[in-house]
């Protein structure tokens, strides 16, 4: 089981290899450290590091966050059903002698590696404008990949919702559509406190601005809530994925 | 249990009160190719995504290799390569790397590859993006990716759908040689019945989601008999006369038709009786239905096997 689970994993691995997909990865990390290049930390010139590293990660990650990220999971999970759709490789794949819960779970576990991916770039970027901004010294290595980490944790239920929706349809538009008119109204949702902890596009953007006991802390929630919810969303997510897939018609 | 490679008990699906098939009773025997006929939407894709396990029957039941599919889906479907409607591809990647993408899942050596290219034609072509490919190739490529896992049985689903006649011709040579010298069982639809008829031993006609006919190809070669012909001098008189003698004349065409019991002796003894009666004999011939006539009868109308 393990082992037709690790090959499919190497099969999807394959199909992305030379894939455009690559291309898009870097964009939304090249683009924070744009904007981490030009933030200006000189307002907390006597702060500590820290603060001026969560400025920065904040000032980085507002759009990276808020929208890129979850519009990423979408193109990702579209992307990973793309070639199947196109080509009829379900009929092909699913007539092997392969059990649909691993090939789900193989293709979930593309994306969360995309994913991954596009986060380690996005640490790479703030390391880099810290370096630029003259933090160098004392790089907080905790905070930093807590941050990435838990941003890459909160993707996950949008993953298991975008992936069920792609494998559903055969359109590589319209499961992005969906996703993108769920993203939008993060910019929205995030500044309300009543629903921002219950909604679970806004739960990257919540997870990787979560500092603890920050004093920024309009954005940023007790890590403990946002895994709620993430958890939550995640598990329905997923089953629904799943009971989906293993009765789909193909 | 039995021999039968393939066999489906009454298998049925039913969308939304129709039957697409109904009542489907398949019987393949090892090292045959079975020559799955019908016209466009009779119900042989549906059948053929049943036995793959790819949708499920309303009622009925497959069995493949003498095991029944619902419960041992993963064993069986290791042993069957297929190629369901149309080739499917990553067009992207190159042919090696396609196959390699499946390679990978079946988990069988590197060197099947190169076998299996080979034995399509495509050794040469094998570094290209698959997108460039023609549809032939594209064709080929899918028999090659059905025959990477060594299987014993093959299902390919109109194979030879879009392609030209020498492609046709590849495609049906490809497939002739599987059984000698592979040892491998191939299932193929088709909605002509030219394109199996040389190839396939048995034949399986559905019509309207219903088998109508399944037998031997000499079977349905000796159903597809012919007539005799005579042309003679006053063919009214000559029919009536050969009616008298126990015949089954029938006068069409200005020309005597005999049905049925063609023996030499008969048709000897018909002429016989025709010139004592002086009626001139100008040709006896056989007329034979072709097959695809037949076939389409067969399609048209429904012939209980």
């Amino acid at each position: 089981m393990m082992s037709g689970f690790l090959r499919l994993a190497a099969s999807e691995r394959l199909k992305l290899a030379k894939s455009p997909i690559w291309l898009l990865i870097p964009l939304s990390p090249l683009l924070s450290l744009v904007i981490g290049l030009l933030v200006n930390l000189d307002e907390f010139g006597q702060a500590d590091n820290a603060i001026k590293y969560e400025v920065l990660v904040s000032a980085m990650a507002a759009f990276h966050a808020m929208l890129f990220l979850p519009i990423l999971t979408g193109i990702f999970s579209a992307f990973v059903c793309r070639y199947e759709h196109a080509g009829g490789g379900w009929k092909q794949l699913l007539a092997m002698p392969v059990s649909r819960t691993g090939l789900y779970f193989a293709k979930f576990l593309t994306v969360g590696a995309l994913l991954a991916i596009a986060q380690l770039l996005f640490l790479g970027a703030v390391v880099a404008a810290a370096f630029y901004q003259g933090l160098g010294d004392g790089v907080p290595w905790g905070m930093l990949l807590t941050s990435v980490f838990s941003g890459w944790l909160a993707c996950l239920p949008l993953a298991a919702l975008q992936l069920l929706v792609s494998v559903g349809w055969s359109s590589f538009a319209a499961p992005l559509v969906i996703n993108v008119m769920l993203t939008v109204p993060n910019m929205l949702v995030l500044n309300s406190e009543r629903f921002a902890p219950f909604y679970p596009w806004a739960q990257p953007m919540l997870a990787m601005l979560s500092f603890g006991d920050s004093e920024l802390g309009r954005l940023a929630l007790p890590l403990e809530n946002v895994l709620i919810t993430v958890t939550g969303s995640f598990v329905v997510f997923l089953a629904a994925g799943l009971v989906y897939f293993n009765r789909k018609e193909v | 249990m039995n021999e039968w490679v393939i066999e489906t008990r009454a298998l049925s699906k039913r969308y939304k009160g129709r039957y697409a098939v109904s009542g489907l009773n398949l019987k393949i025997a090892k090292g045959d190719i079975y020559g799955f006929l019908g016209p466009n939407g009779a119900g042989k894709t549906t059948t053929i995504r049943m036995l793959l396990g790819l949708i499920k029957p309303s009622s009925g039941s497959v069995h493949i290799f003498g095991k029944e599919l619902q419960k041992e889906r993963l064993s069986i479907l290791r042993r069957v390569g297929s190629l369901v409607e149309y080739p499917s591809y990553y067009g992207h990647l190159s042919a090696v790397d396609n196959l390699e993408a499946i390679r990978r899942i079946l988990d069988v050596p590197v060197g099947k590859i190169a076998e299996v290219l080979d034995i399509v034609g495509l050794a040469k072509e094998a570094r290209r993006p698959v997108k460039g490919f023609s549809l032939g190739m594209k064709q080929r490529l899918g028999i090659a990716s059905a025959l990477l896992g060594s299987p014993e049985l093959l299902v390919l689903d109109e194979p030879t759908n879009g392609l030209d006649p020498s492609g046709i011709l590849e495609i049906r040579e490809l497939i002739k040689d599987m059984p000698r010298q592979h040892g491998i069982t191939v299932l193929i639809s088709s909605h002509l019945l030219s394109e199996v008829e040389l190839t396939a031993g048995t034949v399986g006609i559905i019509r309207q989601g219903e088998l109508v006919f399944q037998d031997t190809i000499e079977s349905l070669h000796r159903q597809a008999q012919g007539q005799i012909r005579l042309v003679v001098s006053e063919p009214e008189q000559a029919t009536v006369a050969l009616m008298q003698h126990g015949f089954r004349a029938e006068l069409k065409e200005s020309a005597v038709w005999l049905n049925g019991g063609q023996g030499d002796d008969a048709v000897a003894g018909a002429v016989k009786r025709l010139v004592e009666r002086e009626h001139s004999v100008y040709r006896v011939e056989e007329r034979r239905k072709s097959l695809e006539e037949l076939f389409l009868q067969i399609v048209g109308e429904g012939l209980r096997a």
